[in-house]
């Protein structure tokens, strides 16, 4: 162990060697996970999965008063609040009615033409261990892991927009991207109009939207949900709204609510099947079981 | 005398090992999950700046070490560079510890300030050199500025809450060396 403040011209000299192997040391590990990184990044997993578990019966309190405070703070404006939750309550009320007799109608069409809709997505819920820890990156990690059957890429939601996808899987733990991260892009597509385009986090509270073919087409206030494309995330999760940014670019104002992500729902989505076959010979009548297996495909 | 003095340097590394385990505890609370527009300081480098400077046996060099690459693996940084770039900086602040205690405080102040820009600067040129992803510049300028802004304030809760001030005149480390 190098040792503080020895006498110069013995321990000096080795002291110096110590410094030197530990910041070659350093070095050496920053340079293997330039490398090598998957394997550096599953060592850091490792020491996340041992380290952050360990704070969690003190994270808890602290946050839980934090927030407290936060909301006494917001007492202040409790009447003035309630009154515009009883007006928005009485809109909402209309639109119940309306959104319930469409329902209605759609199920019904939906039953006359037979339609096969994607089975339910199904989802874990995780509670939100602890932010990135740094202003530069955008990541929450979340009590699930492994261990619960999380993989890889799967997308993150809180109740009603989409907030993130997964990205390092430990034991315990995993890390969610969140879609304002610098290294975060979502294949998307803006309704009503189809246009596809990509999402791009950029370290703001409203990411841009890139590669938009015809910007003419979209308009703020659109509705924007993944596409699907790629086939690395499932299509038709909402994200939020096009809303045009001070900047005359167009960014997504996100439905997740961003401020106070607690609880997160991972849903499981697995890729769809693919049709490898290029489809062979229908054959006559005689052959009855390959007609029936084309007539599947 | 032996004894009494070398508890009180184990008793000084575990309050600067707690007080970093209470900084990086504090900056993983997910309080607010938004991107902001600004970044706060870095506390954790002021402060181990600020006491190596004045009482360097209470941050031994391992210690700095294994906080900071513990925080490189935390933060999502790239692992080892930071750590060996603050190592480097405090190894050549601990050298000049005699000189700095003789110093005016806004002299060592200038020194510590240098040592953050070099360091900040050599490890943006590292990450471009090996192409890695780095974080919005504009961020981090705010950053290093904002961690130069605050070391005055580190070195007031130093000296007056943990009596982290210059050794005085004779005073002798568990070796009998000057301090």
């Amino acid at each position: 162990m190098a040792n503080d403040r020895n006498t110069e011209d013995y321990f000096g000299p080795i002291r110096r060697l110590l410094v030197g192997i530990l910041v070659f040391a350093l070095l050496g590990i920053f340079l293997v996970w330039r490398i090598d990184s998957p394997r550096v990044e599953r060592f850091r997993l490792v020491v996340i999965d041992r380290v952050v578990p360990s704070f969690d019966w003190a994270m808890a309190p602290v946050t839980g008063m934090a927030n407290l405070i936060s909301d006494f703070q917001s007492y202040q404006q409790l009447a003035a609040q309630n009154g515009d939750l009883r007006r928005e309550l009485q809109q909402m009320k209309a639109w119940k009615e309306a959104a319930l007799q469409l329902e209605q109608e759609n199920a019904k069409l939906l039953g006359l033409n037979n339609v096969r809709l994607d089975p339910e997505l199904t989802y874990i819920t995780g509670v939100v261990l602890t932010d990135s820890g740094s202003p530069f990156r955008q990541s929450v990690l979340l009590n699930v892991g492994a261990r619960d059957g999380l993989v890889d890429g799967w997308p993150t939601m809180d109740g009603i927009g989409l907030v993130g996808r997964i990205s390092g899987v430990g034991e315990k733990t995993a890390r969610v991207i969140l879609l304002t991260d610098t290294s975060s892009r979502i294949p998307i597509t803006i309704q009503p109009s189809g246009q596809r385009a990509i999402l791009g986090g950029d370290n703001t509270l409203n990411p841009p939207i890139e590669f938009l073919e015809n910007a003419d087409l979209v308009r703020p206030g659109d509705r924007v949900v993944t596409s699907g494309d790629g086939g690395v995330f499932p299509a038709d999760l909402l994200v939020g709204q096009v809303a045009l940014g001070n900047d005359r670019r167009l960014r997504v104002r996100l439905s997740a609510d961003y401020e106070r992500l607690e609880f997160l729902r991972v849903l499981r989505s697995r890729p769809n099947d693919g049709i490898t076959d290029p489809g062979s010979l229908l054959a006559p009548a005689d052959a009855p079981q390959s007609a029936q297996a084309e007539t599947d495909d | 005398m032996t004894d009494a003095s070398s508890s009180k340097v184990w008793i000084g590394r575990g309050v600067f090992v707690i007080l970093s385990i209470g900084i990086i505890f504090a900056q993983l609370l997910p309080l607010d999950t938004r991107p902001t527009v600004w970044a706060p300081p870095d506390w954790l480098l002021a402060m181990t700046l600020v006491w190596v400077a004045r009482r360097p046996d209470f941050a031994p060099v391992w210690i700095v070490a294994a906080i900071f690459l513990l925080t490189d693996l935390l933060f999502q940084r790239p692992p080892g560079l930071w750590a060996a770039m603050v190592v480097i900086l405090t190894e050549m602040l601990r050298a000049r510890t005699a000189s700095i205690h003789e110093m005016p405080f806004a002299m060592a102040w200038g020194w510590m300030a240098m040592g953050v820009v070099a360091i900040t600067i050599i490890n943006r040129v590292v990450q471009t050199v090996v192409m890695s992803v780095q974080a919005p510049l504009a961020l981090s300028l705010i950053q290093m500025v904002m961690t130069i802004i605050f070391i005055p304030l580190v070195v007031l809760i130093a000296q007056f809450i943990f009596g982290i001030g210059r050794p005085t005149l004779g005073q002798v480390d568990s070796r009998g060396q000057r301090l």
